[in-house]
């Protein structure tokens, strides 16, 4: 990036800043602050340990600074800009979640455009809001674009404030399902002088797993009996005569498959549970990203700044506005939406921002601001003399 | 006197018993009331037993043993042995959940105690501050709730992954912030909290003032056998080689008297398996070298698990003064007089054996 596409970023998020209203995180006193600044080469250099003390009003010091990222902790701490970590009193952190295309194990991320990789990281937020909000019944969340390739889900619940970092490994492993036992899904039960084997319906990987076999047995009742056993038996290790056994089961007693009691159907059922299950993990695990939720002293993106990367809004998004959101709109800034600016591209391309596509060509291009100022911050042109 | 504070000294109830008593713990000490003996006891049972229930519980007033607890605190932390803390915790943690099941199990319903002497769960919920935080699911039959719902964040700070699979919350039913546990899982979850509650706190400083020093000076002799009781530990050099052959006389005349008698007090039990498990064998191998005596199988298995700490670190057997201490350094021979520890005497006899029978290949 050279010294005049910097200096005019730097200019248009000052007047961006100017305008925008930040709302602080709650105990921003007790957050520490980081930046980082325009500056010249390759090298970033993150300013940290700093206080709103030291900073002033955050919206004060944007506007002045007019830094190229901003975050901040998403621990609370007695003394937050005492250099040295142990020096800082650490007293919570809320439980932080990120969500990043790079992460997303069925994204390729040279063959995914953009666009394509936003949509696939939405998918995977609302799986993840579906744990926060179901199973562990989360209720102050703040749901945030990241301004990047992703987003952020900021916990602040009393009861999970203080957890250490091996206690949110413990969440982090159940959002995705490291280390679950398939097998011990369904428990064995004393009934009477017999036993039962009993999916665990309760909640968790195992009432997941029986929501879906419910499914799945509604959906093989709407069938022909030959349709439904040629769907069980495309299932591994259940062949004709298990096949039958199990749509006998389930059509002799429905209420044991409603109550999880997978006795009757004998060994074939367990295998259909156990084939479920893995089906259930594929589709319903988040892929967050570990170390982010284990990082107790974490530093993250502050809603309402811009991305120095992207130009775009570090956004928070409210729950009922999730579906909606297309990250391409309306993360775009309205500051940068109303001219247009010449900038010199290194390479063909397209961009699609505000629902337009924009085709770049090698050289100078006069372009919609936002566009400019994604490309620039991508560092895939340079600014261009108006 | 309540006598449940006296079973269960570490509630908040129990320590304001012992304030409002008006009994001065440096007095207490300085007079050597049976409160220290029963103090020393509490200390002493936990590193070697991993209770803290006394041996001749008829012997203590309900007094003493309320006491006793302060004063045991005190002892931990003036032997200052991070090893110490942790086992003293562990097994004050132990001896309330042997506690806890028997009062649970004396109510009627297990929901509400009926007397003074028991608590019911409860109580115990509400002295952890965990009444809002555990629900009871109605009983599938019966009276008694088989099943919990612990909220969230206090199962993860209480339980450990480590515990074993089960624990792990991906393996568990979690449910609108809630975890679903059997009765047994809260019972462990609750001697958690009362171990940590124990052990907050420890060590503490004892010395500094004037009346500290006068504590600690007049514990002096208890914190030495009690220092010794832990802290002979020592490097070992890895031994893996069971030669009785070869074993100092002091191990061999207990090993005798195990195998004779049939009996051995709590000291000489320990010395020898400690002795054993420093020599590399493991527990199974331990309890089939006690196979011919009458020494319980649980209480060496105990004891062996015990004697390994969370570090991988052992109790190393007690050191050749220890075993003075308690009568049981006896025969000594030549190599005796240029050792000071019995792994020392074993090391020294493998090194200059020409010909070493092993055990495991008998």
């Amino acid at each position: 990036m050279d010294a005049r596409t910097r200096e005019y970023l730097k200019g248009r998020f000052g007047d961006y800043y100017r305008r925008a209203v930040v709302t602080p995180p709650p105990d921003a006193d007790a957050r520490e602050w980081g930046y980082i600044p325009w500056t010249a080469g390759a090298g970033t250099t993150m300013v940290r340990h700093e206080s709103l003390l030291n900073l002033g009003h955050i919206g004060d010091f944007l506007a002045r600074e007019a830094p190229r990222h901003a975050y901040f902790s998403a621990a609370r701490y007695t003394d937050p800009s005492a250099n040295a970590m142990s020096d800082k009193d650490w007293r919570s952190a809320d439980l932080v979640f990120d969500l990043d295309a790079d992460h997303i194990p069925a994204i390729d991320p040279e063959g995914t455009s953009y666009k394509g990789m936003l949509t696939a990281c939405k998918q995977s937020l609302l799986s993840l809001l579906d744990i926060l909000e179901d199973d562990f019944a989360f209720e102050e969340l703040e749901i945030v674009f990241s301004g990047g390739r992703g987003y952020h889900v900021h916990v602040r619940d009393e009861g999970v404030r203080e957890l250490d970092s091996e206690a949110r490994r413990e969440i982090v492993d159940y959002i995705r399902a490291i280390d679950l036992d398939v097998d011990g899904l369904v428990r064995t039960r004393a009934s009477g002088p017999t036993t039962q084997r009993v999916l665990r319906t309760e909640g968790g990987w195992g009432k997941r797993t029986h929501d879906r076999l419910l499914a799945f047995v509604d959906e093989l009742q709407s069938m022909t009996e030959e349709e439904a056993l040629e769907r069980l038996q495309e299932l591994d290790g259940i062949g004709e005569g298990r096949a039958t056994t199990i749509l006998g089961a389930f059509e002799r007693n429905p209420q044991a498959i409603e109550t999880g009691n997978v006795e009757a159907g004998g060994p074939g059922l367990r295998m259909l549970v156990e084939a479920l299950a893995h089906e259930v993990v594929e589709d319903q695990t988040a892929p967050i990203d570990e170390p982010v939720t284990t990082d107790l002293r974490r530093l993250i993106r502050l809603p309402g700044s811009l991305h120095g990367g992207t130009g775009f809004e570090v956004q928070r998004i409210e729950r009922d506005a999730v579906d909606e959101f297309d990250p391409l709109v309306d993360a775009v800034p309205d500051r940068f939406t109303g001219r247009e600016i010449r900038i010199d591209a290194a390479e063909q391309g397209t961009v699609d921002l505000l629902g337009e596509r924009t085709n770049i060509e090698p050289g100078v291009n006069t372009v919609r601001e936002c566009v400019g100022v994604f490309l620039m911050a991508r560092g895939d042109a340079e600014k261009a003399k108006e | 006197m309540n006598p449940l504070h006296a079973r269960y000294p570490f509630f908040d109830g129990a320590r304001e018993a012992v304030e409002a008593s008006g009994v001065a713990l440096p007095t207490l000490i300085a007079d050597d009331a049976p409160a220290v003996a029963r103090g020393r006891e509490r200390v002493e049972r936990a590193l070697l037993s991993g209770t803290t229930e006394s041996e001749t519980p008829r012997e203590w007033s309900t007094q003493d043993e309320l006491l006793s607890y302060p004063i045991a605190r005190i002892l931990v932390s003036l032997i200052d042995a991070p090893a110490a803390v942790r086992k003293y915790a562990a097994a004050e943690a132990a001896t309330a959940a042997d506690h806890f099941a028997e009062d649970f199990s004396s109510t009627d319903d297990g929901l509400k105690s009926t007397n003074q002497r028991t608590v019911s769960l409860d109580d115990v919920l509400r002295e952890f501050d965990l009444a809002d935080d555990v629900i009871a699911e109605p009983p599938e039959r019966g009276r008694d709730p088989d099943w919990f719902r612990v909220a969230l964040g206090s199962y993860l700070t209480l339980s450990n992954a480590d515990w074993g699979d089960g624990w792990r919350l991906v393996n568990r039913e979690v449910v609108d912030g809630a975890v679903r546990v059997e009765r047994a899982d809260l019972t462990r979850l609750l001697r958690e909290a009362v171990e940590r509650r124990v052990a907050d706190g420890l060590p503490f400083q004892v010395r500094g003032t004037a009346g500290g020093d006068a504590i600690a000076d007049s514990l002096e002799s208890e914190i030495g056998t009690l220092r010794d009781l832990l802290a002979d530990r020592r490097d070992v050099r890895q031994i893996d080689t069971v030669a009785p052959d070869l074993f100092p006389p002091c191990m061999s005349h207990l090993l005798d008297r195990v195998r004779r008698d049939n009996e051995l007090d709590a000291h000489s039990t320990f010395a020898l398996t400690a002795f054993l498990t420093g020599i590399g064998m493991d527990t199974d191998e331990v309890v089939q070298f006690y196979r011919d005596t009458t020494l319980d199988e649980e209480t060496i298995r105990y004891q062996t698990e015990y004697l390994r700490d969370d570090t991988g670190a052992q109790f190393a057997a007690p050191t050749c003064a220890t075993m003075q201490a308690y009568g049981d350094c006896v025969n000594k021979d030549e190599r005796c007089e240029t050792i000071a520890h019995p792994m020392s005497y074993y090391e020294k006899a493998l090194d200059e054996a020409d010909d070493v029978r092993e055990w495991r290949e008998a």
